[in-house]
């Protein structure tokens, strides 16, 4: 039976009330999407590397991006949390679970977002780093990737948008994040509306915040290209 | 907590039962293509508000944009079927729900996908349009849409194997999906490995394909 209520009665008392839970939730949902870039970025960058070698080494790394590209954050952490960790007698606590499917996921963006950098930088470059003397790794560290990784950063932070929001899926395996402490609210208040409202809010101003960092960093790294 | 010494591989759960598997990915895909064809007609509608040169049109669908894409699609979830249900006393099915959030959380890309196709057309195309005697929107009809088209459909496959892989969350809220089956199995039988990985497997075969299908069309559409 449908019914349509015709005055709710909103009660936001309940978010000031809530604001030490909120506090604590969004410790733990930072921690984990700080940890994830670090990781993400690393990992990423080394898979773009496999992933740009000649032969079967090359392909290994093209498999890893298209497959670890292909799954959902919530698939991740249901294998990752309940599957792996069943089957090879792995004993993840939930954060850790959260940041290696994070990880996996999102180094497989990132590689792509550094190959197509590296790939578009001059071929020039390298050829006459090469004929100076420099070795193929000392060209790549000190010419090729500096040059890259400029290219590569806005792309980079935008990709920190998509973890934030990523991350508050590892709330059902009971990580007391954001999203977490937010249900946990819930079903103490019976506020869903007031509560994810609010939550919304939070998730959107931490991702504003760093699409705008991106977009300031863009326009300072073209101003030295200038 | 007392360890088993080894854990046994069964596949049996999940040969024995592929087809409850594919039923359930039936299910993701079924959800997932509504959302997404939710969201390209809101996010064609938005665009055509952004583009219309009024701010308080134009104004309102950026804001839009912006709040669509910074919020989560879990939250989004639980917002609609929760959060607007008990304000509203308007009770979602679980289903309706999963469809309204990818709706609104695709159309996010989808207006920007939009706006920029419709950007794309020269501006010529609209004044020599008009100046044959075309209305304005038979000029859209006929002329700014179909070219716009070819230039958008290879983002829209994109935001559609987005919306895919987001549909996945729907087992929270009790959607009969290929996770929710497989987290029951799992919860029946004890087989978190298998059920997992058969749900993955299914999941990066869907998204294989479609993203297989939207490169093919991408330089179908390549105009020469």
């Amino acid at each position: 039976m449908t019914r349509i209520y015709l005055s709710y009665s909103y009660d936001w008392s309940v978010i000031p009330n809530s604001i030490a839970f909120f506090e604590r939730g969004l410790g733990v949902t930072v921690r984990i999407a700080v940890l994830s870039v670090i990781f993400s970025l690393v990992l990423g960058l080394l898979v773009a590397l496999v992933r740009m070698a000649p032969g079967p080494i090359g392909l290994i790394g093209f498999l890893y991006v298209q497959v670890f590209r292909a799954l959902s954050l919530y698939v991740y952490i249901l294998f990752i949390y309940f599957g792996v960790a069943a089957a090879f007698h792995i004993d993840f606590d939930p954060i850790t679970a959260g940041v290696v499917s994070l990880t996996l996921l999102n180094s497989a963006y990132m590689a792509e977002i550094y190959r197509a950098a590296i790939q578009a930088i001059d071929a020039g470059q390298r050829e006459a780093a090469r004929s100076l003397g420099l070795g193929s790794i000392m060209t790549f560290a000190t010419v090729t990737f500096p040059q890259a990784w400029r290219i590569a950063i806005p792309s980079l932070v935008n990709q920190f948008t998509d973890i934030i929001k990523d991350s508050s899926i590892v709330a059902v395996i009971g990580t007391p994040d954001l999203m977490y402490q937010t249900i946990e609210r819930v079903s103490f208040y019976q506020r869903p509306f007031e509560f994810y409202t609010t939550v919304a809010g939070i998730y959107l101003v931490m991702v504003l915040i760093v699409a705008q960092l991106a977009s300031r960093l863009e326009r300072r790294l073209q101003r030295h290209l200038a | 907590m007392i360890y088993l010494a080894a854990y046994n591989f069964d596949w049996s759960v999940v040969t024995d039962r592929w087809r409850l598997f594919v039923t359930g990915a039936w299910v993701d895909l079924w959800v997932a293509s509504i959302g997404f064809a939710l969201a390209c007609a809101l996010g064609l509608f938005n665009a055509l508000l952004r583009t219309s040169g009024l701010p308080v049109l134009s104004l309102p669908s950026f804001l839009y944009v912006q709040v669509m894409r910074g919020v989560p699609l879990y939250v989004l979830i639980l917002w609609v079927y929760f959060g607007v249900a008990n304000i509203t006393g308007i009770t979602f099915t679980s289903f309706q729900a999963i469809v309204i959030a990818l709706a609104l959380t695709g159309s996010g890309y989808t207006t920007e996908i939009f706006r920029a196709g419709l950007g794309a057309i020269d501006r010529g195309q609209m004044e020599a349009a008009r100046s044959i005697g075309l209305s304005r929107v038979r000029t859209y009809g006929h002329v700014i849409l179909p070219q716009a088209f070819r230039i958008v459909v290879p983002p829209l496959g994109n935001t559609f194997v987005g919306l895919l892989k987001g549909a996945t969350i729907m087992a929270v809220i009790a959607v009969p999906d290929m996770v929710f089956l497989a987290n029951e199995l799992n919860v029946t039988l004890f087989t978190p490995f298998e059920v997992f990985a058969a749900v993955a497997a299914l999941l990066v075969v869907m998204v294989l394909f479609f993203s297989a299908l939207v490169y093919l069309l991408e330089r179908r559409l390549q105009i020469a």
